[in-house]
């Protein structure tokens, strides 16, 4: 007995020290988060106004960051929209046709290294690939363009589509496979209005989570959409973007651009914040209907 | 029916029973390899038609897989090898040119778990059906309706057939398995512990279907609970260790068995 109750204290006291551990890391996460936003919040409140969405850059410190949340848009759009098909049917193919294949295996590990590849490379990549070529064609009218900032930007989204359309699909139970194929259902049906029904909300949310990351990204734009100060709507021409002019006025010594590039990193922050939120929501209204 | 038409029995199959009607599955000399382990060892048996054959024996005892075998569903995994003849209607269903197509859809299979597919409960039914038969609008509402009273869930679900079958309770969701399976009228139905992720009322329900199914159905169950298989069959097979040790009538097999094995493993002895 004095050595059963000896256990079970020590067993108590160490499960409190690992409760109160965990409860501090989240604690400290929490707090670094809410800091965040308080602190882009704090700095970048006396300019937003109205004014930071109907006004473009080109005015400055009297201006907003509407060229730029219009350039964010269209640039991020092309991206997801290149980078989605192609995510999950590769994702798809990894799972349902490659799984325990030597090239499945090799493409799921070099999905991994373009997953954490710097955005730098990506955005330096597509300026050689991309940005050179259409200004040689075009002899030198169309060079920095929206389509080359969205083509890096579907670099970046692409594995992550992948990692999560693979994933999910793996996650799918393998007798729904058996129940289908038992039906006499063949196997690119099976895939296409089965599995990929059945992981959709998975699915979904990896898109979201790849628009929530490439909404974010400074690097790849530099060298590609390049910014631009006055409003357009065509992609060909040269494209301004939130992370890059939050980037471009952060560097700048004036007092009223740094506010500016607050409130829009604000904005930024809070519509990833909103993306993660909704991506929470698709996963957890899937699962109650799975209960 | 005539004895001629009868199951025959087998030299081999000491355990093929005296014939109660014609045999509906042949199974000869059959071997299956998992990776090269010798999974199951020469099975011969006559599984009759229109009737519930209960396949019981210890766990990894091979009747899962035995059963996996009679739909070819173990096909789709790679390294996985049967020998041997399994003859349907006169032909090898395991001959490479028989068509998985027709196969599949003269032999449902009904699983462990209740797996539904993501999508409303009439489309559940009529999904599979579409994929065999080109049927109108009215037709096809007509075989999702017989599919579902055959499977006793029509009363049940009639008022919701356009919603999501995942809503469904277990036993729902099991017999609405049963019914997407029937809605191909195939000739054989193969369960696979159907059963076993249910609570006691829910597999009553199940039971009593087997009883009403068989009189236009070959059943064949897998089941790891020997009062199911008592309950519900008409002949019993025990299989142990990859062999079929016995195969008889249900009473027989639970009253007097022939082989020691098969008295242990029912009494409890060992399993």
């Amino acid at each position: 007995m004095a050595a059963d109750s000896l256990l079970y204290t020590r067993r108590r006291v160490v499960n409190a020290i690992a409760l109160a551990m965990s409860t501090l890391a989240t604690v400290i996460g929490l707090v670094f988060l809410a800091w965040i936003l308080w602190e882009t919040l704090r700095q970048g409140i006396s300019a937003l106004h109205l004014q930071l969405f109907t006004k473009i850059t080109a005015y400055g410190e009297d201006g907003g960051l509407l060229n730029a949340m219009v350039g964010s848009f269209i640039i991020d759009l092309i991206g997801i929209v290149i980078a989605t098909p192609i995510g999950v049917l590769a994702g798809t193919w990894l799972a349902e046709y490659a799984s325990g294949t030597k090239l499945g295996e090799s493409i799921r590990f070099l999905n991994d290294i373009l997953l954490s590849a710097p955005s730098i490379v990506l955005g330096l990549f597509v300026y050689t690939i991309v940005v050179l070529p259409s200004t040689t064609l075009t002899n030198g009218s169309t060079t920095f363009s929206g389509w080359a900032g969205g083509v890096a930007l579907a670099l970046i989204a692409l594995p992550v589509i992948v990692r999560t359309s693979d994933e999910m699909l793996r996650l799918v139970p393998s007798t729904l496979r058996e129940a289908a194929l038992s039906l006499g259902i063949p196997q690119w049906k099976l895939t296409l209005q089965i599995l990929i029904r059945a992981a959709r909300s998975g699915i979904i949310t990896g898109v979201l989570l790849a628009l929530a990351r490439i909404s974010g990204e400074t690097a790849p734009l530099l060298f590609t959409a390049f910014g631009n100060n006055y409003l357009t709507f065509n992609p060909m021409d040269k494209m301004s973007s939130l992370p890059q002019v939050i980037y471009q006025y952060a560097n700048d010594p004036g007092e009223g651009l740094h506010a500016i590039a607050w409130a829009g990193a604000f904005v930024l922050t809070m519509f990833v914040l909103l993306l993660s939120l909704a991506s929470r929501l698709v996963l957890s209204r899937n699962k109650v209907s799975h209960d | 029916m005539t004895e001629s038409a009868a199951a025959g029995i087998h030299p081999q199959s000491a355990a093929t029973p005296a014939p109660i009607a014609p045999t509906k599955l042949k199974v000869r000399d059959l071997h299956f390899y998992y990776n090269g382990y010798h999974a199951l060892k020469g099975i011969n048996m006559d599984i009759p038609e229109k009737k519930v054959t209960a396949i019981i024996g210890p766990s990894g005892c091979g009747k899962s897989t035995l059963l996996r075998i009679f739909n070819r569903i173990y096909a789709i995994y790679p390294k996985l090898e049967a020998k041997g003849e399994i003859v349907l209607d006169g032909e090898n269903i395991l001959d490479p040119g028989y068509s998985m197509n027709r196969l599949r859809s003269k032999v449902g299979m009904v699983f462990q778990k209740p797996v539904p597919f993501p999508m409303t409960i009439f489309e559940n039914v009529a999904y599979g059906i579409r994929h065999h038969e080109k049927l109108s609008r009215a037709d096809m509402e007509i075989r999702v309706e017989q599919a579902l009273r055959s499977a006793a869930l029509w009363d049940e679900v009639k008022d919701k057939l356009k919603q999501s079958a995942l809503g469904l309770s277990g036993g729902q969701q099991q017999r609405l398995c049963i019914a997407r399976g029937i809605a191909l009228k195939p000739e054989v139905l193969l369960l696979d512990e159907p059963t076993s992720a249910l609570d006691p009322i829910a597999t009553g329900r199940i039971e009593q279907l087997v009883e009403e199914l068989k009189s236009e159905y070959t059943i064949v169950i897998v089941t790891h609970n020997m009062q199911q298989a008592a309950r519900c069959s008409d002949l019993t097979a025990f299989m142990y260790l990859g062999e079929l040790i016995e195969f008889d009538r249900t009473e027989q097999i639970f009253t007097k068995p022939s082989k020691k094995q098969t008295e242990d493993y029912i009494t409890g002895r060992f399993g």
